[in-house]
């Protein structure tokens, strides 16, 4: 089940910064990630609670305003940051105060920076708010172009004309109001949670449409009972509240939810972690089955290494807000490099006693395990799709240790 | 094996507004000294139920229908309240699977974690007080009767020797032990202190006040032996410092390394060390030395060396008194024992009859009482009182009776009473629904207890006693008296140890802060004052865990504590179980659905499904040769390191325990179900001694199966794996 081969790019997030503010100070919840998602694949995400893989999934979907980066899909920057370059015109403001009146070609140099950045920030910051409407923008005038042959062709027919024409209206209406982003869809950890008690199922699977501007009622049950068929519940719930449901089932709807928006891009928060053993299974088979069904691109965040391994075309490994290690997940559990990945790769319980008595966890001490005083750190390219956080020293160690 | 907890045929249902819900269907097992069981099933299999009712926590709408948990002589099912109230926390305690929603989020974690430490405390000492007389005196009978009666006064003046110089010497051993407290606690203090002084601003003169007013506190005739005056300069010296000290001016906008005084760090290292070496010296006998007190009451102890005194003490016990006590213990002990053999060995016929009582004929409400009064009486009388570790059989004997004869009783009234309602019920729905009205309420369905089972309870009862009488008569030759002397004059030490015991806040304190080291919790000094919220999940789960063990518990009982945390976090909390178990001898029931974590953790396995065990093994009879199909669909629905194909999930949901099936609860869910497991259900099926599973599949005449493929395949690979490696 893997898609290697398709290499064209869904998402792409270029360092990806989510600071948040605790008084005086800030928590670096991401700082400085990238990564690639390629369409049809599964992507892993792991790591300890707290380590910001959430963060990520959230900023992606635009819950959060990104501190700095930029966030692309289907090419198109959704998100931006203007972090990096505030920091830049500082850092050159401060460097022409320094300078006084010497140097002149320097000083150019240095205002020329600063516009540049200006510039930048001024784009991204007009990415970040118009990427929705440039992308209703464009699907309008796509269904302008597609309707004006037929108008054409209908000239004589009034009736027809008008129909025509009534059709394109409540088609442009729809257009106006969709957005780039709900092709990107979110599965949540508690599927209790994040259901609304007071809504039937009908009407948390179609609310989505709803906000869409979607007001064909039949149309709109019509779309709920085939999700509902699709996820592996009957029409009849349809009509049910979320509270008459087993655990298994409500994250059916959960998915069911995310599903009917037919999104690109999945990203599945934890979306078994609070389930049972074998609903656990049931899950995993039926997101399996979408995936192949409907040609879904998943984000797969999850803290059990042994189901993201078995889920997982390529999996990140994300330690303290940094990407650590990124490879596809055969190469990753073949060989961990970096020592967190080698530690969390050890704490993994098997169903094997007698192996499991023997196990022995290695414990992943940062301060103690690399020296970036001087020689600073970054994700690099051990072997060809295999990136690991390393300085310069490491990296050469790492392709020794390969064979490399 | 001594089989600490045993639970025996438990049966616990709910009272709902749709039916009885039978949660816990017949279940028994036992558990071992220093073992783990894990319970593994899904949610609603009865596993989380089974631990509340041992530890007598279970909801108002439940009903316990029948079975025994023995614990200690005790039967957890039947005492009052007030009685529980000694065992719960106290020797089971239990470790809830969200850490957050079982601390209280207004009180500080370190109040908490003493809590249970002072409560306990008192009531401890009382009972401790209670349980060294009583025990005493049947000594001093069985004594007497070994003896003869000529001897009795000579007798009652040992045992009254023996009491006197217990307590005494216990006493001098639990003020040197608070002396040795404080010293610790001042040690660990200083070293936390002078280890944080270097990195960041502290208050040195609440430091100074505080180690100065534990070294005035510091006073034991044993312990400060010879440090008296040394201790008395140190806290004088600090004092001095302390008024001496002036904080160092903060400036404005200018942050600067914190220096301690180079004085006060030499004078803080100095204390560290005298005390660290005055804790090196060899720890007296008290136990010897309260004796040789009570001989000579003139001498001053403290004079002599500490070995010397030892020694002296323990030839003047020995010479004057131990040697013979022991021998005149021995031989009431053996009295004793004999007694109770023969009346025990006098009793069997009785019970055989009482049994054959029960079983014909039809039962009389008065005599089936009186029966089981005049027996139970004849059997608490043939119970050797002087025996450390209780026979709970024996001892609950007439209350389980009691109850299984009341209980078979009230089902014979009750039965047609309810079939009565039901009928009519059912009638006036029928009528209402013939009339062509819309019912909207259900009848609620009948429950009817079967006869011929509960009188097998009853029966039950019976059998199980004579079975321990039996094997207690085939052991009575090989009974080791002097050891028994031994450990019965221990348990009169650690009785004693607990009267004299007094547990005040500060050494709860001191002990809290020890046991939070324990279990993990950097900086415990700082994290005592803090609240739960401050905490992260995996610290939280380990506040849970000291809370668990602060009154020293025989018995654990975690229900899923990691299921809430991720990988490494589990990893640490599992590691931290394990190692508490071994230093402690912790019997640890360990509920969890995930099967990874079995491995690990487990000694015994049962694998419940829908309020039955249906498997039961060794952690390696489960996980390389599982037998029940259920136990095959929960391991092939998780995938690890290796596995590639489609996952087995089990279809379906467990079934409404409302009406629980006729035949084998899994049959819905099962693709190996044959046409019986429909129909009746199946009995235990032994694999191994060690290894049992209650599915038709192992019934001779059933056709041979495979376990599925997935799991074939991982046993297959865990043999080659342990192959390469052995």
């Amino acid at each position: 089940m893997s898609n290697h081969d398709n290499q064209e790019v869904l998402l792409k997030v270029e360092h990806l910064c989510q600071y948040f503010k605790m008084g005086d100070s800030e928590l670096k919840a991401v700082d400085d990630v990238s990564f690639e998602i390629h369409k049809g694949e599964v992507f892993g995400l792991v790591g300890e609670s707290g380590c910001g893989k959430t963060t990520t999934g959230r900023s992606i979907i635009k819950i959060y305003d990104i501190t700095s980066g930029s966030i692309y899909f289907k090419g198109q920057r959704i998100c931006a940051g203007t972090r990096s370059y505030t920091d830049e015109i500082a850092r050159c403001r401060k460097q022409l105060k320094a300078l006084g009146s010497g140097d002149a070609a320097k000083k150019a140099e240095l205002e020329q920076r600063i516009a540049t950045a200006r510039e930048e920030m001024r784009k991204a910051k007009y990415d970040h708010k118009h990427s929705d409407a440039e992308y209703a923008a464009t699907l309008v005038e796509k269904i302008q172009q597609e309707y004006a042959p037929k108008l054409e062709s209908a000239k004589g027919d009034s009736a027809k004309l008008a129909a025509l024409k009534k059709q394109m209206a409540e088609e442009i209406r729809i257009a106006r109001k969709s957005k780039l982003i709900t092709n990107i869809q979110m599965i949540f950890q508690d599927p209790i949670a994040s259901l609304d008690p007071r809504m039937t199922v009908r009407e948390i699977i179609a609310e989505g449409l709803v906000i869409n501007g979607i007001r064909d009622k039949e149309y709109i049950d019509q779309k709920v009972y085939e999700i509902l068929e699709t996820v592996g519940l009957v029409r009849e719930h349809a009509g049910r509240y979320p509270h008459e449901f087993s655990g298994g089932q409500r994250q059916r709807i959960g998915i069911a939810r995310a599903v009917i928006m037919n999104p690109d891009l999945l990203i599945a928060d934890e979306p078994i972690s609070a389930l049972d053993v074998s609903i656990q299974a049931q899950v995993i088979n039926l997101l399996n089955d979408l995936r192949e069904k409907l040609g879904l691109t998943i984000l797969f965040i999850a803290h059990d290494l042994s189901v993201v391994k078995y889920f997982s075309d390529r999996i990140g490994v994300m330690h303290f807000g940094k990407m650590v290690e990124l490879a596809s997940s055969e190469e990753l559990f073949a060989h961990p490099m970096h020592p967190y990945t080698k530690s969390l790769l050890s704490a993994i319980p098997l169903p094997d006693p007698r192996s499991e008595k023997k196990r022995v966890r290695i414990t992943y001490n940062p301060l103690a395990e690399h020296d970036y005083s001087v020689d600073k750190p970054s994700l690099r390219e051990i072997s060809p799709g295999h990136f690991v956080h390393c300085n310069d020293a490491e990296e050469k160690a790492y392709r020794e240790e390969l064979g490399l | 094996m001594a089989s600490i907890l045993q639970v025996k045929h438990l049966k616990v249902s709910f009272r709902t507004s749709s039916g009885t819900v039978k949660a816990v269907r017949d279940i028994s097992f036992d558990l071992e000294r220093g073992k783990t069981l894990a319970v593994v099933g899904e949610s609603g299999s009865g596993k989380s139920v089974t631990s509340k009712a041992i530890l007598g926590i279970l909801a108002g709408n439940s009903i316990v229908e029948g079975g025994e948990i023995l614990y200690d002589g005790k039967d957890l099912l039947k005492i009052s309240e007030e009685e529980m109230c000694k065992v719960r926390g106290d020797k089971i305690s239990m470790i809830f699977q969200d850490p957050l929603s079982s601390l209280n989020p207004i009180v500080k974690i370190g109040r908490q974690i003493t809590e249970a430490m002072l409560l306990k405390n008192k009531g401890n000492r009382k009972a401790a007080r209670k349980d060294f007389n009583n025990t005493l005196a049947l000594l001093k009978q069985a004594m007497i009767a070994a003896q003869g009666q000529d001897s009795a006064a000579k007798v009652e003046e040992m045992v009254k020797t023996f009491d006197t110089f217990c307590i005494e010497g216990i006493k001098l051993e639990n003020s040197y032990n608070q002396a040795a407290d404080v010293a610790e606690s001042i040690i660990s203090h200083t070293e936390d202190f002078l280890f944080a002084a270097g990195k960041k601003r502290v208050d040195v003169k609440a430091e100074l006040r505080e180690v100065s007013d534990k070294l005035k506190r510091l006073k034991d005739p044993f312990l400060t032996k010879g440090y008296d005056e040394k201790i008395a300069h140190m806290a004088a010296q600090l004092d001095q410092l302390r008024v001496g000290y002036r904080e160092p001016a903060k400036k404005k906008g200018e942050e600067t390394v914190f220096q301690l005084p180079q004085e006060i760090r030499t004078a803080l290292e100095q204390v560290e060390a005298e005390l660290k070496q005055m804790m090196e010296q060899t720890r007296p006998n008290f136990f010897r030395i309260g004796y040789y007190k009570l001989k000579n009451p003139n001498e001053n102890l403290t004079a002599k060396p500490v070995e010397q005194l030892n020694e002296e003490a323990l030839k003047c016990l020995d010479s004057n008194f131990m040697l013979e006590f022991r021998s005149m213990v021995e031989q009431g002990l053996r009295h004793s024992f004999q007694t109770a053999l023969e009346k025990k060995q006098a009793v069997l016929p009785q019970l055989e009859e009482l049994k054959v009582f029960y079983t014909t004929g039809e039962l009389e409400k008065g005599s089936a009482h009186s029966r089981a009064k005049a027996a139970n009486a004849l059997v608490q009388d043939s119970i050797d009182k002087l025996e450390i570790v209780k026979d709970s059989a024996a001892y609950t004997f007439g209350m389980a009776l009691e109850n299984t004869i009341d209980r078979y009783f009230m089902a014979k009234v009750r039965n047609p009473q309810e079939e009565e309602r039901y009928a009519k019920q059912s009638a006036k729905r029928e009528a209402l629904i013939a009339k062509g009205k819309t019912v909207d309420w259900k009848v609620v369905p009948k429950t009817v207890y079967d006869l011929d089972e509960m009188k097998g309870d009853i029966v039950r009862v019976v059998d199980n006693l004579i079975e321990r009488y039996q094997a207690y008569i085939a052991a009575a030759g090989e009974v080791d008296f002097a050891a028994r002397t031994v450990e019965l004059i221990d348990y009169f030490k650690l009785k004693a140890s607990q009267v004299v015991n007094v547990v005040t806040k500060t050494m709860a304190r001191e002990r809290a802060i020890k046991l939070m080291e324990e279990v993990g919790i950097p900086e415990p000094r700082i994290r005592y004052n803090q609240y739960p919220f401050e905490f992260s999940g995996g610290m939280r789960q380990r506040i849970v865990i000291a809370i668990a063990l602060a009154a020293d518990p025989d018995i654990l009982i975690c229900d899923e504590p990691t299921t809430a945390l991720d990988v490494t976090i589990q990893a640490q909390i599992l590691e931290l179980i394990n190692r508490l178990k071994e230093e402690r001898n912790l019997s640890v029931i360990f509920i969890t659905h995930d099967l990874g974590v079995v491995a690990n953790m487990a000694d015994d396995i049962a694998v419940m499904y829908a309020g039955k065990v249906v498997e039961y093994g060794t952690v390696e009879d489960i996980f390389y040769d599982p037998r029940h199909p259920y136990t095959w669909a929960l391991l092939a629905s998780m995938p690890d390191l290796d596995t590639k194909e489609k996952l087995d999930a089990i279809p379906g949901t467990p079934p409404n325990m409302v009406y629980p099936p006729v035949g084998d609860a899994f049959a819905d869910r099962n693709k190996y179900a044959m046409k019986i497991d429909f129909e009746q259900q199946p009995p235990e099926f032994e694999v191994s001694p060690t290894h049992w599973a209650a599915t038709w599949l192992l019934h001779p005449d059933a056709p041979k199966v495979e376990p599925p493929k997935i799991i074939t395949d991982r046993i297959a690979r865990m043999r080659k794996a342990e192959g390469e490696n052995a």
